[in-house]
């Protein structure tokens, strides 16, 4: 017994402390949530009473929007993973398997590109797309595909790179037999390395997809008009307004928002964990 | 049969089809680009049909075919911003200065007019004279007549004709019909613009629908010197090299309060070395920015790593334990950040009503630094557990049991054998780390918005501004943005970023592997 309380209290205490200390955030949304007052306060750990009026709010009060921020965050990022995926696993084969001149310049080219984060360029960005929307309004600033594009290009970099590390994991001996066997590169794209691929590029798309999910100020500067809102920036008016704090719909509306997307990641979270160290660490 | 998709006539035809089309959308947008005057764009795109159309259409390259999409993105996304950055931090950029020269001299010119002394008024009616050239109808009220002003014509209208409404003003004549609500409201746009000849010297300008002020123009443009006079005074204005036209005699004063964007190469770098009112934000910034992605790390890695060693044995409710701790990484960070920031509110936060304190976290530099710090720590742990979790799985066993039968004590074991290991496989995420929260803009936007501000001298830095969040702040600042200097502070971020992340992937060896 003593031995084992040596051994391994502490090893209980720290999960167990950590664990509240984890906890205790999304509680308090949770309690938040039902509570009518629309305040996150805590007078006590158990709620005295169960509401849902925040839930209806978000769903039958016309001034929120949330379905269609909902609605317009699902599409968005969505596409952003499905395109940035078909797009970026064609270069990422190209760049693990094909041999041609200046590829180690390129990978080096590459590497550096996606360290710059979106955020530094922000305002050239903005000042291009402002152009683009006096020629070209359905693209520019101020629109949905337009926040797209800038969206795909951001995601090119990291994503490239990211599926270059999967690839890399992959045995080259069937394409090379297929080689062998005088099928064309393209071939060998489509027939054998895409089916081979595809449970990695489902957990780059999902990565790509929570990332754009959680994109805040590309999409504020973006998209202004109520209705045309994302999720993150459509919550973040709740309580950024200059009307009072209400975080009351807003605890509800996150969390309607985020349990899809950690039930995904908790399901996942072998293949996202051997995600996140695949781009930097070998092996 | 799936092979066959991929050659022969319906391939092809399909191809052709998808070509077309992009070529078709590219080219249109290239037209529009180009009558826009935006020539950058315009020659991308041109540059874009034709390398799509050259390397599909024949087998020059094949790797061009699997990556030429990716890397139309990377440049019109990626590369032209950077390049535009890099372009912009070398221009004078910000209020006042945003339009091009030709723009901002149209502009002076259009605004650099004076009113008459007696600042005499009109009542008018806008309408059109028999010529159907729009004009107005008034009563001069210095001289009693009636008239008509077109753009270039002024005629005197007898007063017999001129019917009044019911304010007393004229409203129609033989020569003249005014326009109807409807009529009005479509020139509402070019109202402003109008100009109606009154004596040569001065022209009547329009103040609304209903007046009309007498205007001379105060200043002219020498195009041949390229500046300007002011009629009245005989001052001479020069292109001051920096966007303005300024007093000859007094350097200070600039004409109007439009310039155009100036190239002033590296000043603003040298600036924010030299001035004093930029270094002293810029320098305490950058400080509390290594500050804080150090800490951020330092912190993160801590308590992640002392999980995983706890976590390394199979002790009861491991499984739970680990559900529970990657919670905070599984919760979109946007939403979880903005929790935070409630719970910190002075008057209703849970970490006074549970500290039983009444600190006003956000109100001071020092309470708002260890805040940030705290939702780092709670936001990044998960990370740093999950992937040091896996590195202590990826230890061989062998190495510690061999020093434990040396004779090692489970901590020499730790500190001389695994810490080591740890540390140096998990080196270039400890550096990609410092990097990304380098430039984490979403915790400090969301949870302080960079603040305290001490306000002083109108600095719009504040006690917990990075690098990064006082950039957005310079170039989005309303009514005083500058996105020449923010431009500047971005490119030195860069090149910091990418120093320490190249430094750190040398040192792991990483960029070797492509060989």
């Amino acid at each position: 017994m003593k031995k084992w309380l040596r051994n391994n209290l502490w090893r209980h205490a720290l999960a167990i402390s950590v664990a509240l200390f984890s906890l205790f955030p999304l509680y308090l949304v949770v309690i938040s949530s039902f509570n009518p007052t629309g305040s996150l306060n805590l007078t006590s750990f158990i709620p005295r009473e169960i509401s849902f009026a925040n839930y209806t709010l978000l769903f039958h009060d016309p001034r929120i929007p949330y379905l269609t921020w909902m609605k317009n965050s699902l599409i968005i990022a969505g596409a952003v993973a499905v395109l940035s995926v078909v797009i970026g696993a064609a270069s990422a084969f190209a760049f693990s398997r094909l041999r041609f001149k200046g590829k180690v310049s390129g990978l080096k080219l590459l590497l550096l590109v996606q360290m710059f984060p979106a955020i530094l360029a922000i305002s050239a960005v903005y000042v291009i797309m402002e152009r683009v929307q006096t020629f070209a309004p359905g693209i520019g600033l101020g629109s949905k595909p337009g926040l797209l594009l800038v969206y795909l290009g951001g995601a090119m970099g990291v994503n490239i790179w990211l599926l270059k590390g999967f690839v890399d994991t992959i045995p080259a001996e069937l394409d090379e037999a297929a080689k062998v066997d005088g099928a064309s590169p393209m071939q060998i794209y489509w027939l054998i390395f895409i089916p081979l691929a595809t449970p990695v590029l489902s957990v780059v798309m999902l990565l790509s997809f929570i990332g754009t999910f959680n994109e805040f100020i590309l999409a504020r500067l973006f998209l202004v008009d109520m209705p045309d809102r994302t999720i993150a920036v459509g919550l973040q008016s709740f309580i950024g307004g200059q009307y009072a704090a209400n975080w009351g719909p807003f605890a509800a509306g996150s969390i309607i928002a985020s349990v899809p997307i950690v039930a995904i990641f908790l399901s996942l979270q072998k293949y996202i964990v051997n995600g996140l160290t695949a781009g930097s660490v070998k092996g | 049969m799936l092979v066959s998709v991929f050659r022969g006539k319906f391939a092809l035809v399909l191809k052709l089809i998808f070509l077309a089309a992009t070529s078709a959308i590219l080219g249109l947008l290239a037209q529009h680009a180009l009558a826009q005057g935006e020539f950058a764009i315009a020659i991308f795109l041109i540059f874009a049909i034709l390398s799509i159309n050259f390397v599909y259409l024949t087998s020059k390259s094949i790797p061009l075919k699997f990556f030429l999409p990716g890397l139309l993105f990377l440049l019109a996304f990626v590369v032209g911003p950077i390049l535009y950055t890099l372009a912009m931090s070398g221009f004078q950029y910000q209020t006042g200065n945003i339009l091009s020269k030709p723009e901002a001299i149209e502009q002076l010119i259009k605004t650099g007019v004076a009113q008459d002394p007696d600042q005499t008024i009109f009542d008018v009616t806008i309408g059109k004279n028999k010529a159907g050239e729009i004009s107005i109808l008034y009563l001069n009220t210095t001289t009693n007549v009636y008239a008509i002003s077109t753009e270039k014509t002024r005629t005197i209208e007898p007063a017999s004709g001129v019917k009044m409404n019911d304010f007393d003003v004229p409203s129609s004549s033989p020569n003249f019909t005014a326009l109807t609500t409807d009529e009005l409201g479509s020139l509402d746009a070019s109202i402003p613009k109008l100009k109606f000849f009154y004596d040569g010297e001065y022209y009547l300008g329009l103040e609304g629908f209903q007046a009309a002020s007498l205007y001379k123009q105060a200043i002219r443009y020498d195009e041949a010197k390229d500046q300007f006079v002011d009629l009245a005074t005989g001052d001479i204005y020069k292109d001051n090299g920096r966007g303005n036209f300024a007093n000859v005699n007094n350097k200070e004063q600039f004409l109007g309060s439009v310039g155009w964007r100036a190239p002033i190469w590296f000043e603003h770098y040298t600036k924010l070395f030299t001035e004093k009112r930029l270094r002293a934000p810029f320098i305490s910034v950058f400080l509390w920015t290594i500050s804080f992605a150090g800490l951020s790390v330092l912190t993160t890695f801590a308590l992640g790593l002392l999980l995983a060693l706890a976590l390394n044995k199979a002790i009861r409710g491991r499984r739970i334990y680990r559900s529970i701790l990657i919670l905070p990484y599984a919760m979109p960070s946007v939403m979880s950040i903005l929790i935070w920031g409630g719970m910190f509110d002075t008057e209703f936060g849970a970490i006074n009503n549970l500290l039983g304190t009444h600190i006003a976290w956000f109100q001071n530099a020092a309470f708002a630094r260890a805040a940030v710090i705290l939702v780092n720590l709670w936001l990044g742990f998960p990370y740093f557990y999950l992937v040091a979790s896996g590195a202590l799985q990826a230890i061989p066993s062998e190495l510690s049991e061999a020093a434990a039968i040396d004779g090692a004590s489970p901590r020499q074991i730790f500190n001389k054998i695994t810490l080591p290991l740890l540390l140096k496989i998990l080196s270039p995420l400890l550096i990609a780390s410092f990097a990304y929260n380098f430039n984490n803009f979403n915790l400090i936007y969301l949870l302080t918005g960079g603040g305290p501000i001490a306000q002083l001298d109108g600095d719009i830095a504040g006690g917990t501004d990075i690098l990064i969040s006082y950039t957005y702040k310079i170039a989005f600042n309303e009514g005083n943005s500058d996105l020449g200097l923010a431009s500047a502070i971005s490119v030195i971020i860069f090149l910091l970023v990418a120093s320490i992340s190249l430094y750190g992937l040398k040192k792991s060896k990483v960029l070797e592997d492509f060989a």
